[in-house]
């Protein structure tokens, strides 16, 4: 605590005038967050963005706290657009959140009454014209071609209209009607929602717009009774009953609708990760073969990585840069795109590699050479990131203490293992233990290459190459429809797991004494 | 000294924020003219820029403005979840066999034709966008898998899968060729382009219902006609008819390249082809001897109306009065030369263009995709068992190792 | 010593040779004026010719995506590198309660399966979106918060440990020469690991120009897309095929930036700075 307390000292006018103009901005910031908050009247975001301003102030306006001066602007963005998404991800695995389970009861109920709209048979079919009357409201001019006659339908019912209070233009369109403005295009595109909603009243139904030239006649065979928190039907006089345990209308015979709305279920989700022989029966082979497809991308990497930083870390090594610039290629390309190029690469009959070699490999069709080949293309993508880093860490290392250790008469082997690999490992391991964690949730790495190839005769559910990434969003997403719920219950198990591990690892590390000490 | 920063720092902070407030209210100007009436067409990136050529002919006709959007990847799931983030646009450009999935997440409203539209349609079309005794989209284009045959390598169309399989075999031994077929399968195999050998092999996905409507609840795969249908198949694999090395990224350009005379694909390979120069004819798939027919599955693209978009009447005057009209279908073919699915313009088109005509025989009796939800327990599933199969393993082990995983992803 | 180097350039040699084969087959494809995948072998087959180029200009808004990638990625590089620094900064220098958790948390956060997130954070920027549009779908000032949001994390972890090499003397001498805690940061800590800072810059612009998961998302309209995700539509399911060569231009042309920030800074992450900063 020794550098705290006595910053103010040597506090500059830059900086002071930095402060200054920093907090200025983030005051107009908060004021232009805030107008169209108030404007939407969404208090909670009011409150939110006005909390959040107070705190920067109280932070940077005092003398103390200084860690938070340095942690709040990161802190802040991590916790809007990382822990939220991820916590309202964890809070969607107790629930049935997926393809079918969308949204609300309402809108459940909504869709049901909707899709259930069908013509009335034999109804004419009208020509319309969207109008408002002289309070504003919608009113539908509507002219049916059969008969010649004219209407005005709103909300009250039908009326007929005398033909000379209608005018049609050149292309048969209605373009005036007496004590009505009708609406252009434009003006009624913005009326949209009014006139969707709206139902002329007539016997047998209800008059529909179905755009903005034509109308219907059009009835809902299905209407939601909230006395029996059901959906009848009354031309069949069926029913189905809302059941709260599955968000469905199910009903006596046990047919289900198929719009349904998304309910809690408690932890049905985690125990069927548990107890599912789908999803429990594989599990332990594929977390053995993630633990090593993580832990061999790493080594190899790093060593390669490593190698190559070596090897051009000397002064004036002549073509230095351009193999820096070469190394690093592999990086710059979209790693999405390279993917699939590799995959190409070692089809069995036109790919490249057999090609190459005169090989006649099916590179996917075994498990190990599917995945030394996932591994191969992992390093050839990663190699180049552990020699930026390696690179960066071997100019850090001050060359005296290399020095020191060749005047105590140690050999280029033994300087590397005794001083420069450890010091390398101070600072990289943190950045190996994270790029084991980024490794063991690769899903590109897989799913764009083998998809999990080979397969065993007879299950299609997991593969060789299988990571648990991939091998539950094919649980998760396979089948019918999209699961988030279960999704999300999975990734908390696999977090679990990788978290753990992680933990561990860093427990065992001598990394542990200089991130604690 | 400390009162005093804190002044100064008052002072700064109230003259950005009133300057803040002048931004703030030019923003929400901009914001009005951006937000007026227009209608949002969302489109994967094969369509969108054919629809976005038409823009400005919309915009006039319509009288609103139009903004077509094109998502890159996982269009569909991006539909549904912008419906549930009050986000969703107008009108989407899809596949008939997502209807099931977006009518169960009331993403999608049904479609009123009137009985003279539902008429102007091709029956297959219709049918393939009718679900659960609602029309949930407009049709407009059709496509189908069909035999595309290189015509200087092998003149005759053959009749019967076997006689294919001779003929290519033939024109492999003379050198002619180095594969015998290019039928697309891939590392994990592609239920799609088995479908046909499966279907005249006696095999099928889902048994239907009175009312011509896919059942569920009877699934097709693991019954015995499916396991010698896969032996059909499996045959196919050992005598290297099939193989998995054959997939989406290679299999046209074999064609291409004129290392086979026979390609089995849709309508989407016809351009590269022409650009190939080569002599090519397209008919049926042929079925295997003394069997059914290869019947393909039958692709509606349609568009859908939004359930939550914003501009519901325009959207559904978009799609049930404009996009129904013959010139709209014909400037689309033309864009994008795939059957239209409206009579009308099917006729005017196929007289300047053979293929198209030639590519709806080859979907004479063509099923159409299932559309309900369902079906997509069975395309992974199945796709693998074939890639296993075509690569030699145990058909009655894997088609019921399938079956398994098929039924146990269905909901009960 | 000349002969001595001899290993040095064996291994970079076949290091270079390993990198460039897959790349080698992308220049190919981009020559090949056939512009289709299989017909790609490693020298092009039917000439060669600069005709995808042209198409790629002409049937796509490269240029576009181009510019939204370079503002996207610069900015948000640049931004986290800052933010990710003086966290370092805090993590390495302070000790205070909850850092041991704090740095902890921030590696466990990425380890969430992203492809879940990303519906939580669509629905919540459709909200965004009506609110404030100016960061809402279709921007690229949105999009780049978002990326900053994952500013924290391992870059954090990847500076601490350099800054755990600067001794703490340095900046202990400097507040006793009456140096306030910024000044102690920027005029001390930072210029010694300029190194770092350029190798963190560079991943995070690497890393941000590739994503497309969250850009599929948030970036619909055509002229907003940044190349990641306009490249991932050009080899879309039948597309893949017929655009591979325009492809691989495009993939050839996405490299360059990457590159010429290499070069910028490699200088930086090469040059002996921080040897003579440490002996003064």
């Amino acid at each position: 605590m020794t550098t705290v307390g006595r910053e103010f000292r040597g506090t500059s006018l830059t900086g002071l005038l930095v402060k200054i103009a920093l907090l200025g901005l983030t005051a107009a910031l908060a004021v232009w967050a805030i107008v169209p908050l108030i404007g939407a009247r969404a208090w909670i975001g009011v409150g939110a963005v006005a909390l959040a301003t107070a705190l920067l102030f109280w932070i940077y306006l005092s003398p103390k706290r200084l860690p938070l001066k340095y942690l709040v602007p990161g802190t802040i963005l991590l916790l809007v657009f990382q822990v939220a998404p991820v916590l309202y991800t964890v809070a969607t695995s107790t629930s049935n959140f997926g393809d079918g389970h969308r949204g609300t009861k309402d809108d459940a109920i909504t869709a049901i009454e909707t899709a259930s709209v069908t013509q009335v048979p034999d109804s004419p079919v009208y020509d319309l014209a969207v109008a408002t009357d002289g309070d504003g409201d919608l009113v539908f001019i509507l002219s049916d071609p059969a008969t010649g006659k004219f209407f005005a339908g709103d909300a009250e019912g039908l009326r007929e209209l005398p033909a000379t209070a209608v005018h049609k233009g050149l292309s048969g369109k209605i373009t005036e009607a007496d004590g009505y403005t009708v609406l252009t295009t434009a003006q009624a595109a913005g009326r949209s929602a009014d006139i969707t909603a709206l139902a002329v009243p007539v016997d047998g139904g209800g008059i529909r717009s179905n755009g903005l030239t034509k109308a219907y006649q059009g009835v809902a065979s299905r209407a939601y009774d909230a006395s029996c928190d059901c959906v009848r039907e009354p031309a069949t006089g069926k029913t189905w009953t809302a059941d709260g345990d599955t968000g469905y209308f199910t009903a006596a015979d046990g047919e289900v609708l198929p719009q349904g709305w998304r309910v809690s279920v408690g932890l049905e989700n985690y125990t069927r990760v548990i107890t599912d022989e789908r999803v429990r029966g594989p599990f332990l082979s594929v977390l053995w073969w993630n633990f090593l497809f993580a832990f061999a991308s790493v080594l190899v990497t790093f060593a390669l990585g490593l190698g190559c930083a070596l090897a051009l870390h000397k002064k004036r090594l002549k073509g230095k840069a351009v193999y820096r610039t070469l190394l690093v290629l592999p990086y710059a390309m979209p790693a999405f795109a390279m993917l699939l190029v590799w995959r190409d690469m070692f089809n069995k009959d036109f790919g490249l590699i057999n090609t190459l070699l005169g090989l006649d490999v099916g590179w996917f069709d075994g498990a190990w050479t599917a995945r030394a080949a996932v591994v191969l293309v992992q390093l050839w993508l990663g190699y180049p990131y552990m020699f930026l880093v390696c690179t960066g860490a071997l100019q850090s290392i001050p060359s005296e203490t290399l020095e020191a250790a060749k005047i105590d008469g140690a050999s280029p082997w033994q300087s590397f293992r005794r001083v420069t690999l450890p010091l390398l490992l101070v600072s990289l391991t943190p950045l190996l233990i994270s790029s084991f964690a980024f490794n063991f949730n690769n899903f590109n790495a897989i799913q764009l290459t083998t998809g999990g190839a080979p397969f065993a005769p007879g299950s299609s559910q997991v593969g060789a190459t299988d990571l648990l990434i991939t091998y539950t969003y094919r649980l998760a997403f396979g089948g019918q429809g999209a699961q988030y719920g279960f999704a999300a219950a999975c990734s908390v198990f696999i977090f679990l797991i990788v978290a753990t591990v992680s933990v561990i690892g860093f427990r065992r590390t001598r990394a542990q004494e200089e991130v604690y000490r | 000294m400390r009162a005093k920063i804190v002044g100064v720092a008052v002072a700064a902070m109230l003259t950005l924020a009133v300057s803040a407030c002048g931004a703030g209210d030019d923003k929400k100007g901009d914001d009005a003219s951006a937000k007026e009436p227009g209608l949002v067409i969302w489109a994967d990136d094969k369509r969108a820029p054919v629809l976005e050529s038409f823009k400005a002919q919309f915009e006039k006709e319509l009288g609103v403005t139009v903004k077509v959007e094109a998502v890159s990847k996982d269009l569909q799931a991006n539909f549904v979840t912008a419906s549930q983030g009050d986000n969703a646009p107008d009108v989407v450009v899809g596949a008939h066999d997502w209807i099931g999935n977006l009518v169960q997440n009331g993403a999608i409203d049904p479609v009123q034709l009137t009985d003279p539209q539902k008429a102007g349609f091709n029956a297959d079309a219709l049918k393939a966008v009718s679900y659960n005794g609602q029309i949930y989209g407009a049709p407009y284009a059709m496509e189908n898998l069909a035999l595309i045959r290189n015509t200087e390598l092998a003149p005759e169309a053959p009749a019967t899968f076997e006689d294919l399989v001779a003929d290519a075999k033939k024109l492999k031994q003379d050198g002619k060729t180095e594969e015998l077929l290019s039928l697309q399968v891939g590392q994990n195999g592609d239920a799609y382009h088995a479908y046909p050998l499966y279907a005249s092999a006696g095999g099928y996905l889902f048994g239907e219902k009175a009312n011509g409507d896919y059942d569920p609840a009877d699934l097709g795969v693991g019954k015995p006609e499916s396991v010698k249908a896969f032996e059909k198949i499996s045959a196919l694999g050992k005598d290297g008819v099939l193989k998995t090395s054959i997939g989406s990224e290679n299999s046209t350009p074999l064609f291409t390249s004129k290392k086979t005379a026979y390609l089995v694909s849709g309508p989407w390979a016809i351009a590269d082809v022409k650009k190939s120069g080569i002599k090519y004819d397209i008919t049926p798939i042929p079925g295997f001897k003394g069997m059914d027919k290869a019947t393909p599955f039958l692709g509606v693209q349609s568009f859908f109306v939004a359930a939550k978009g914003k501009h519901k009447a325009v959207a559904q005057e978009f799609v049930t009065n404009y996009v129904t009209g013959k010139d709209l279908a014909k400037a689309l073919y033309t864009a994008d030369p795939r059957p239209p699915a409206l009579t009308a313009a099917f006729d005017e088109v196929k007289a300047a263009d053979p293929d198209i005509a030639k590519f709806q025989a080859a979907g004479a009796g063509a099923k159409p995709l299932p559309s309900i939800p369902e079906m997509s327990a069975v395309w992974d599933p199945f796709g693998k068992a074939e890639a296993a199969i075509v690569g030699g393993s145990d058909v009655t082990e894997t088609v019921n190792g399938a079956a398994t995983a098929i039924s146990g992803a269905i909901k009960k | 010593m000349k002969g001595r180097d001899w290993w040095r350039h064996l291994v970079a040699i076949l290091a270079v040779v390993f990198s460039l084969l897959p790349i080698v087959f992308v220049v190919s494809a981009a020559l090949n004026p056939q512009g289709t995948l299989s017909s790609t072998g490693l020298v092009p087959t039917d000439g060669v010719s600069l005709s995808n180029v042209g198409d790629l200009f002409a049937k796509t808004s490269f240029g576009h995506w181009y510019l939204n990638s370079l503002i996207v990625a610069g900015s948000a590089a640049f931004i986290s590198v800052f933010i990710s620094a003086i966290a370092a900064y805090a993590f390495s220098r302070y000790r205070f309660r909850g850092r041991r958790v704090g740095l902890m948390a921030l590696l466990l956060i990425q380890m969430f399966p992203q492809f879940l997130s990303i519906v939580a954070l669509f629905l919540a920027f459709s909200k965004v979106s009506e609110v404030w549009p100016g960061v809402g779908f279709n921007t690229l000032s949105g999009l780049t918060l978002v990326y900053l949001g994952g500013a924290l994390g391992v870059n954090t972890w990847l500076m601490k440990g350099f800054f755990d090499t600067v001794p703490k003397e340095l900046d202990e001498s400097a507040v006793m020469d009456g140096a306030s805690h910024a000044q102690v940061f920027f005029r001390i800590i930072l210029p010694l690991v300029t190194p770092i800072l350029a190798v963190t810059g560079l991943l995070a612009f690497i890393g941000t120009i590739n994503e497309f998961l969250i850009a599929n998302v948030f970036l619909t309209d055509p002229e907003s897309k940044t190349l990641a995700i306009g490249l991932f539509g050009l080899i879309n399911e039948q597309n893949r095929d017929a655009n591979f060569g325009i492809f691989a231009v495009g993939t050839l042309l996405t490299a360059i930036p990457t590159v010429a920030v290499f070069q910028l800074l490699q200088r930086y992450i090469v040059g002996g700075l921080t040897a003579g900063a440490v002996k003064g």
